[in-house]
């Protein structure tokens, strides 16, 4: 290998200074700090598994730890459901200028608060808020929506939903048409045409689609805290909680390495699944 | 004009005054023809031509403008291309990347609820007739050109259908394995006795293997015909040109003499020995062509006019060559010539020869 | 239209894009709305038009104070998270070496991660190294948040580019940084002022709100902590909105610079 000349670190070397620096750093000091004490209020540096064996045992951390899989794999399936026939339109049914349209439309969402959407969420689904009167207009209702597991959903697919259509339609923009003619032409109907031929095209994008959508649900405290009452804890509430009392950081980064755990394990299985060769 | 050079007794297609038009462009301009059961028809055309368009409208992957398309009888048009028995190999093969070989082989028998052991049978039964039986648990990725081929062609054959349309199927391949498919392909229309379209823009493929050519251009139909039909006696000029080795005179008849014509043209007076079936009279403009081989060169006999034209070019092709000539108004024409007799003759690049023909060596097109 | 379409599954496919949209867009529009409307918690019918809450955070210095900061580290961290995703894009783009994965996963994978956690780790990390409390913890954030998308779209237009130029220009003498500055940098200007809005954009939306919301001298993980527990104003709607037209704004300017730079190519 040649010795990397001045040129190629020049354009290299600052992108990966400071990432290095300022991101893996920082999530390695949060390995460090978790074996740290806390005494009067202030971490010393220590080698203790006290925070470890604390929030391991715990039963919160489980119950919390538990939910907060069960909603992000609820969000991701939903998303990609109500995502698929959205995405699948675009991609097989919309003419070239509508589609370019449409997808700058789904991008909009992401230069938007997500703060300023929740809480105007908020207004849409308390008891008294604006769906529950235009349901009570027919007589029916009112529905409590806010601060239930309900209206946690709601949030995490407002944010999940425009990113998953994005990169459904990406990836059904791949599948090659001459496959779905083929099996149309081979006697396969328009549903099973969908579920037999362009499903498993597209499957390493719909894949990495609900993977996204999982993470974003997984990490996302804002909606269980504002739409889902924050109680009981979600794993992301449950980090704030606990730096709040008595600056618990050490613990606090036990349940954040947790996470952070939990989330490449996810990906890892999630990938390997979606690059899975058939065939010998 | 009647395009039909025969009328088919017993026609598994029959398309009638078919046209397809996408928005403003005309894709099909008029398509009247039939196809019989059991015959080999290849379809050939430049890029553009509508030669695909077609096909696909008989699959039912297009549906016409106008016109109708009859399968065995029945009017198909607005047909789903999932209710027709039309399977077709696409240009790019369309194989299912996430299915093995077999898989892919059962997937139309799949779709009728045939079950799993008699699928996986009947796969088989394919497999082993295309010679691909070991790469049955195979990924479609790993296999070569050639053994792709034989699986498309299990994969559309499988069902045992009346007709298997193909677009260009061989295009990816190179000139070698080309011709090894080609017999592969022959054979297997020949045993299965099946009707077979074929489009292509070869006209090696076409001739070698179809018992019945169609040439389209621009969306017309140009001739159809036998390749022998076609190559002796083109019917246009587009057709004649296509075929590539004619050499094509314009000009005004003058006289008629039972078959033998008297044609003006710029380069001279020449006999014409013409079929009774073109229609023309003493004063019509037409045009004749004389074949490549067909052109003898040296002196002239009595009463035979002859071109003098300087030599261009000179391309081997086999056993022969090919001379490329210009005439003094600048027209080129075209010599095929065995080695042996081009070497009798003194030939540089620039020397000037007098071309003569038979009056039997022209054909008059009638298309003109 | 052939006998595999079906008019009516076509156009039920459709309304549901419809309705995807309209409930991605009803909390967007939502909060236009109720910040041009007099009720504190807004419902059908709906109150007076109003814009006292632009009134409002009009008179607030903090919101002012709050402004010109954001607008400040937005362009900051533009051009920081430009600088370096250009490096990072040119570098997958051009070589190939041991470890280029880590590499990428490094420079690429910042926005994966939750919030939380990045705010934990951070306010952990810089308050030991005594780079906390100030505007300065708030830029490294927002450059390793950013960087990443100004990567992505450079790396998009450089594949455009024929690798060959590159090579054209060494043969005609350039070196590599004469090369870089005559050849790569001209080709990929479109996409390097794109990145500039972009990331501009990335900085002001969620951590812009965060920070108006929760005071001004603290770092911004503490900001994002500290605003759960404090009050919402419906002034977030207002403060949402300008922000948001400010973002759209600046991705309108990234979007038409990338088609005119796709135009330039055929």
């Amino acid at each position: 290998m040649t010795r990397p000349s001045l040129y190629s670190l020049t354009l290299a070397l600052p992108l990966l200074i400071w990432q290095l620096a300022f991101f893996a750093v920082p999530l390695i000091f949060l390995i460090a700090i978790s074996f740290w004490t806390v005494r009067n209020f202030q971490m010393m540096p220590d080698l203790n598994f006290g925070n470890w064996e604390r929030i391991l045992t715990r039963s919160v951390f489980w119950d919390a730890y538990l939910r907060t899989a069960i909603l992000a794999t609820t969000s991701a399936v939903l998303t990609s459901a109500i995502a698929f026939p959205a995405a699948y339109a675009i991609s097989f049914k919309l003419s070239e200028r509508v589609k370019q349209w449409l997808i700058f439309v789904l991008i909009i969402p992401f230069f938007t608060s997500y703060l300023v959407r929740i809480y105007a969420l908020q207004v849409f689904l308390s008891d008294e808020g604006i769906i529950n009167a235009v349901l009570g207009m027919l007589g029916i209702g009112p529905f409590g929506m806010l601060n239930t597991t309900f209206g946690t959903l709601v949030g995490m697919v407002t944010l999940c939903l425009p990113l998953v259509i994005l990169l459904q339609v990406f990836s059904l923009n791949f599948v090659n048409r001459d496959l779905v003619e083929a099996a149309h032409n081979l006697r396969c109907g328009r549903l099973r045409t969908v579920l037999a031929v362009i499903v498993p095209s597209a499957r390493v994008g719909l894949v990495i689609a609900a993977l996204f959508a999982f993470i974003l649900s997984f990490g996302d405290f804002v909606s269980p805290l504002y739409l889902g009452g924050g109680n009981p804890p979600t794993l992301s509430i449950l980090i704030t909680d606990i730096t709040k009392s008595g600056q618990q950081w050490p613990r606090a980064a036990v349940v954040a390495l947790m996470m952070i755990g939990t989330l490449l394990s996810v990906a890892f299985a999630a990938i390997t699944y979606a690059y899975k060769e058939r065939g010998k | 004009m009647n395009m039909q050079t025969q009328v088919i007794s017993d026609a598994i297609v029959r398309l009638e005054g078919v046209v397809k038009k996408f928005g403003e462009f005309t894709a099909v301009e008029r398509a009247d023809f039939e196809i019989g059961r059991g015959e080999f028809l290849a379809i050939m055309g430049s890029s553009g031509c509508g030669k695909t368009t077609t096909l696909r409208m008989l699959a039912g992957l297009e549906d016409p403008s106008e016109g109708d398309i009859y399968l065995d009888g029945q009017r198909v048009n607005g047909k789903a291309t999932w209710d027709r028995d039309t399977p077709m190999v696409w240009q790019s093969l369309a194989l299912f990347p996430f299915l093995t070989v077999q898989e892919n082989v059962e997937f139309s028998l799949k779709m009728r609820g045939v079950g799993k052991v008699e699928r996986a049978q009947r796969a088989r039964i394919w497999l082993e007739k295309m010679q691909i039986l070991e790469f049955a648990g195979r990924n479609i990725s790993q296999l070569s050109g050639g053994q792709r081929q034989r699986v498309a062609l299990a994969r559309a054959l499988v069902t045992e259908p009346k007709i298997l349309l193909l677009d260009e199927p061989l295009s990816a391949l190179d000139a070698h394995l080309k011709v090894r498919m080609q017999a592969v392909l022959s054979n297997l229309q020949k045993d299965l006795g099946i009707t077979f379209v074929y489009v292509t823009h070869s006209m090696s493929e076409a001739f070698s293997m179809a018992d019945r050519v169609v040439i389209m251009s621009r969306g017309k139909i140009e001739q159809i015909g036998t390749p022998q039909e076609i190559y002796h006696a083109p019917r246009n000029r587009f057709v004649a040109e296509f075929l590539g080795s004619a050499n094509i005179f314009t000009g005004k008849l003058v006289e008629k003499a039972g078959d033998v014509w008297q044609v003006e043209t710029a380069h001279g007076r020449f006999a014409v020995k013409a079929s009774q079936a073109v229609a023309k009279s003493v004063g019509d403009t037409l045009s004749f062509v004389v074949s490549a081989e067909k052109m003898q060169i040296g002196a002239l006999g009595a009463g035979v006019a002859g071109i003098r034209a300087r030599v261009v070019g000179e391309e081997f092709v086999g056993a022969s060559a090919i001379l490329f000539l210009e005439t003094e108004s600048g027209e080129e024409l075209k010599v095929q010539k065995s080695h042996g007799e081009l070497a009798s003759i003194d030939l540089h690049s620039g020397s000037t020869l007098t071309l003569h023909w038979e009056p039997e060596a022209c054909h008059v097109l009638p298309g003109e | 239209m052939t006998g595999n379409d079906n008019r009516l599954i076509n156009g039920a496919l459709k309304l549901h894009i419809a309705a995807c949209v309209l409930f991605i867009f009803a909390p967007i529009l939502g909060s236009f709305v109720f910040s041009l409307n007099s009720d504190r918690f807004p419902s059908l019918p709906l109150g007076q038009f109003s814009t006292e809450w632009y009134r409002l955070i009009w008179e607030d210095p903090f919101v002012w104070a709050g402004f010109f900061n954001t607008v400040i580290v937005g362009l900051i961290v533009a051009v920081i998270a430009t600088v370096l995703g250009f490096g990072g894009a040119y570098t997958d783009f051009r070589y190939n070496f041991f470890g280029k994965n880590v590499y990428l996963a490094l420079a690429l994978l910042p926005p994966t991660i939750p919030v939380v956690i990045m705010g934990l780790a951070m306010l952990a990390f810089l308050s030991r190294v005594n780079l906390s409390g100030s505007a300065i913890s708030i830029i490294i954030a927002h450059g390793v948040m950013c960087s990443p998308f100004a990567m992505a779209i450079i790396r998009l237009r450089l594949s455009q580019m024929d690798p060959d130029l590159e090579a054209a220009s060494w043969n005609l003498g350039g070196n590599e940084w004469a090369t870089l500055r005559h050849v790569i940098l001209p080709f990929t200007k479109p996409a390097i002022l794109a990145a500039l809005f972009i990331t501009m954009a990335v900085s002001f939306d969620e951590f812009a709100v965060a920070w108006f919301v929760s005071g001004l001298n603290e770092t911004l993980p503490v900001k994002i902590l500290g605003f759960l527990q404090g009050q919402v104003s419906p002034r977030i709607n207002a403060i949402g909105s300008l922000a948001f037209l400010s973002s759209i704004t600046l991705i309108i300017l990234a979007q038409m610079l990338l088609r005119n730079s796709t135009k330039d190519r055929s």
